[in-house]
Parts: C-alpha cells; structure tokens; sequence
C-alpha cells in the first residue's frame, strides 16, 4: 500500500513533469550532437546553441528539483520541476526570454523548498544543498542578463557539483571524519563560489574554480564512505563505484580546468565541461536512478549486474571523445560523443527493462 | 505495559517488539546497505489498544526516500499484525539523526 501525504503530490501525477524532464534531455543530447555536426531533427538543430541550457538548467532542473520537491513533500514544491520542464520547451521552441523566465521561476521555487530543508535540520550539508540552489539562481540570472550560456555554466555546473557535493557530505557522516576535513570542505566550496563570481569579471576566477574541482575530487576520494560501500553487494557496490569512477572524471576536470580548459574557446573546453558532466554527474545519476526513480515514481527497480553495462560505455565512450579533443582528433571527439549519447540511451533502456522486472517480481505468486 | 488487542483478545505484547524489530531490520537503507533499525532511524515503537506506532527519521531532510522505505516497513509488517491492530508509521524530525544513534555493531562497522 503506498501512503502518500495529502500535501503531497501522487506519484502518477509526478510522471508527467518527469517526462517531460526526459524530453529536455533528448532535445538537449540531440542539440550536442548537432554542434559536433551529427545530423538531428530540425528542433533540435536549431537549439545547438542552448545545448548547456537544456541539459543542466531544464533536465538536470527538472530532474533535481523534482527529486527535492519529493523530499519536501508539499504540492507547491512541484512547481519547480514543471517550471524547469517547461523552460526546456520554451527554449526547443525557440522562446529564449521566456525560457530564462521560467528557468529562474523554476529555481526560486527550488530555493524555497530548500528553505523548508533548513527549517527541518540546518546542518553543513543542508546549507551545501541550499548554496547549490542558488547557484543555480544565479546562473539563469546571468543567462538571462547577458543573453550568453557561457558566463551562466560555472553557476549551472556548481548547481549540479554542490548538489552532489551536499548530499555525499551527508552520508560522509556515517564514518568518523576528522574535524580538519570538515573545514577543509567548506573551504573547498567557497573556492568554487569564489572562482565562479570572479569568472563573471575576470576568466582566472575559472582556474579558482577549477582548483575547488579538483579538491573536492580528492576529498570525495578520501573521505566518502564509497569505499567501504564498494566492499559490499549488489546495489551498494554499483552506487559506489558509480561515484568513484565520477570522482576520478572530477579530478581530470580539476586538472583540465586549472590549465585553463573551462575559458571560453579553449581547445580543451570540450573534455573538462564533459569529464564533468558526462564523467562526474552521469556517472552519479546511473547510481542513483536505481534508488531515486523508485521513490520519485513508486515503481520497483531490482538491481541487475547488467547496469553495469552503460556504466562502461559511459566511461569507455568519454575516454574516445576526451582522447580526440586532447589528441586534436575531431572525428575522434564527434563519434565519441555519439557514443556517449548511446551510453545514456543504453542506461534509459536498462532502466525501463529494470521497471518492466520490477512490476513482474511484484506481481509474481509467492 | 500498553498492548495492541484485538477483538477476539489476541495480544500483541511486549514481547512482540523483537519480532517487530526483527521484521524492520529487513528494511535497508539502499544506499549505506544497513538496515533502519542497526542505522538508529526508528527512534519509537509503542503498542497501544489496536494501534502500533511507529516514529521513524531519515538521515537528511532533502532525502525523497521516506515514502518509499515507509512503505517497505509497512509491507514488512503486513501479515505479522492482527487485523484489527493497526500499524501507523510516522516520520518525525526531532531530534535529528546522529551518527551516535547506530547500533554498536553499526558504528564499530563504520569504523568508529
């Protein structure tokens, strides 16, 4: 029997925003594509140049505030992740000013749900995930105050890399951690902070970001309870390998980045804005779905080895496409794209055998 | 000593509770892989006259978990009850959870 609070929104009521979502991500995969000169439906050709916009504030948008708007449990909350969907539509229809309006609607309602967060604990992490949040703010409004996607993508990527960021520093809780690496942490998020407002006047503030990366790669890579999680079975150890190939693709960004990768026109920009949302935060989102769809949408997801199988072509596709941006080999770069595109579709149709398994396991007679 | 009685008087006592926490165990946080009870996330089981309650926290507010291992306590505890004895699970707050609330065993685990 599921139980849900009357404030609450139905489950089934939750799929359509979700959907949605999903539509951002198909447009926004397929307006990648185009950039990289695949041939993609017209929309989506037309959109090449929103491809950030539509992968990290409406998908990622959608996905994360729906995620928190579950969490939050309260109708209104909602409103984010429709806002977000629905910018991701506005921009595939070319409605640039009112794609920035409903990204930011989007992102003040996400700040409010985290505001009831607070209310609930205010605690380090849940301060991260609010800091998050308003990165994500705060890159719409650049967007929509510059017009350009560039100078918005340190604050959308810090939206998505605090957010993660956040919720492993909840769970570091289940191990002693020494008092030093707690303030070494919030030294590492002012770092990202700080590198992402200096980069609105001077591209240095990026090499400063860069470095809060990479050391937050490192702290993950020390202090989260991922390796003790990958000495376990089944779903654990998917989730925590999952986030430790993440943290190495962080790392390399850091590393990219601090060579200058994340500027604008950098021969490099491809790897280190991809190791870091491909590498980093894909990586975390196949760990996760297996967890966070079930209680976003109320259906069984039964862990199968076989995840592991879009896992790899994540990483081995990333690997093509990093080797050809660093080796100057565009056609290398291009198919390794497309391969990356095959690798989240190879993960979507994992996930909807996953469900279809998880319904005839409930439905099966004991 | 409260109990959950039913109308033909079977009791669920006391004595009950270890079965019941014995049936929680079987819920597992799926990202830490322990159970909720070892985790220290129900903080309250308490009997009384056709009711069991039962107040339960997650590690972090922003975790969307809770109504779905809610109601895997719930399916846990299904055909163990009477029917007439009615189990109602409450997410609480407060206080917030601490690693201190593990069990031992947990935390010695956890390396603490």
């Amino acid at each position: 029997m599921i139980k849900v609070t009357i404030r609450d929104l139905p489950p089934l009521a939750r799929l359509p925003i979700l959907l949605l979502g999903m539509f951002s991500l198909i447009a926004g995969v397929m307006a990648g594509l185009a950039r990289l000169g695949w041939s993609v439906p017209d929309p989506a050709n037309a959109a090449a140049g929103v491809h950030g916009a539509l992968m990290i504030s409406a998908f990622f948008g959608t996905v994360i505030s729906l995620e928190r708007a579950v969490a939050v449990a309260r109708r209104w909350a909602y409103l984010a992740p429709a806002l977000a969907a629905a910018s991701g539509i506005a921009l595939l229809g070319g409605w640039l000013p009112l794609a920035q309006t409903l990204a930011i609607g989007a992102s003040i309602v996400m700040t409010v749900s985290c505001a009831v967060v607070l209310h609930r604990l205010i605690a380090p992490f849940t301060l991260v995930l609010t800091i998050a949040t308003t990165c994500w703010l705060v890159g719409n409004l650049v967007w929509l105050h510059s017009g350009l996607i560039a100078p918005a993508a340190p604050w959308w990527l810090a939206f998505l890399v605090l957010t993660i960021a956040g919720e492993r520093l909840e769970l570091s809780r289940f191990i002693p951690t020494p008092p030093a690496a707690r303030y070494a942490f919030y030294l590492i998020v002012a770092g990202i902070i700080g590198g992402a407002t200096i980069s609105l006047w001077h591209a240095d503030g990026l090499r400063l970001y860069a470095g809060g990366l990479l050391a937050l790669a490192l702290w993950l890579l020390r202090f989260d309870i991922a390796w003790r999680n990958a000495r376990l079975a089944a779903l654990p150890r998917f989730i925590a390998i999952c986030l430790l190939g993440g943290y190495v693709w962080l790392a390399f960004a850091g590393v990219l980045g601090f060579a200058g990768a994340l500027e604008n026109g950098h021969p490099w920009r491809d790897s280190a804005l991809h190791a870091l949302g491909i590498g980093f935060v894909f990586a975390m989102v196949f760990g996760h779905a297996p967890i966070i769809f079930p209680a976003v949408a109320r259906v069984r997801i039964p862990y199968h080895p076989a995840f592991y199988i879009p896992l790899l072509l994540l990483h081995l596709s990333l690997l093509i496409r990093v080797a050809g941006s660093l080796g100057g080999s565009f056609s290398l770069l291009k198919h390794g794209a497309l391969l990356n595109s095959l690798a989240l579709l190879s993960f979507i149709i994992s996930m909807l055998i996953s469900v279809a398994r998880g319904k005839k396991t409930r439905t099966a007679p004991p | 000593m409260s109990t959950c009685e039913t109308p033909a008087s079977e009791v669920i006592d006391n004595d009950h509770l270890t079965t019941i926490r014995s049936r929680l165990r079987r819920v597992v946080d799926p990202e830490v892989g322990v159970n909720i009870i070892d985790l220290g996330l129900v903080y309250r089981i308490e009997l009384s006259p056709g009711q069991l309650l039962i107040e339960m926290t997650m590690t972090s507010p922003a975790c969307p978990m809770g109504d779905m291992i809610i109601d895997d306590a719930y399916a846990e505890l299904e055909g163990y009850l009477p029917e007439a004895c009615e189990p109602k699970i409450v997410l609480v707050w407060s206080p917030p959870w601490d690693p201190s609330m593990m069990s031992p065993k947990s935390r010695e685990n956890m390396g603490w």
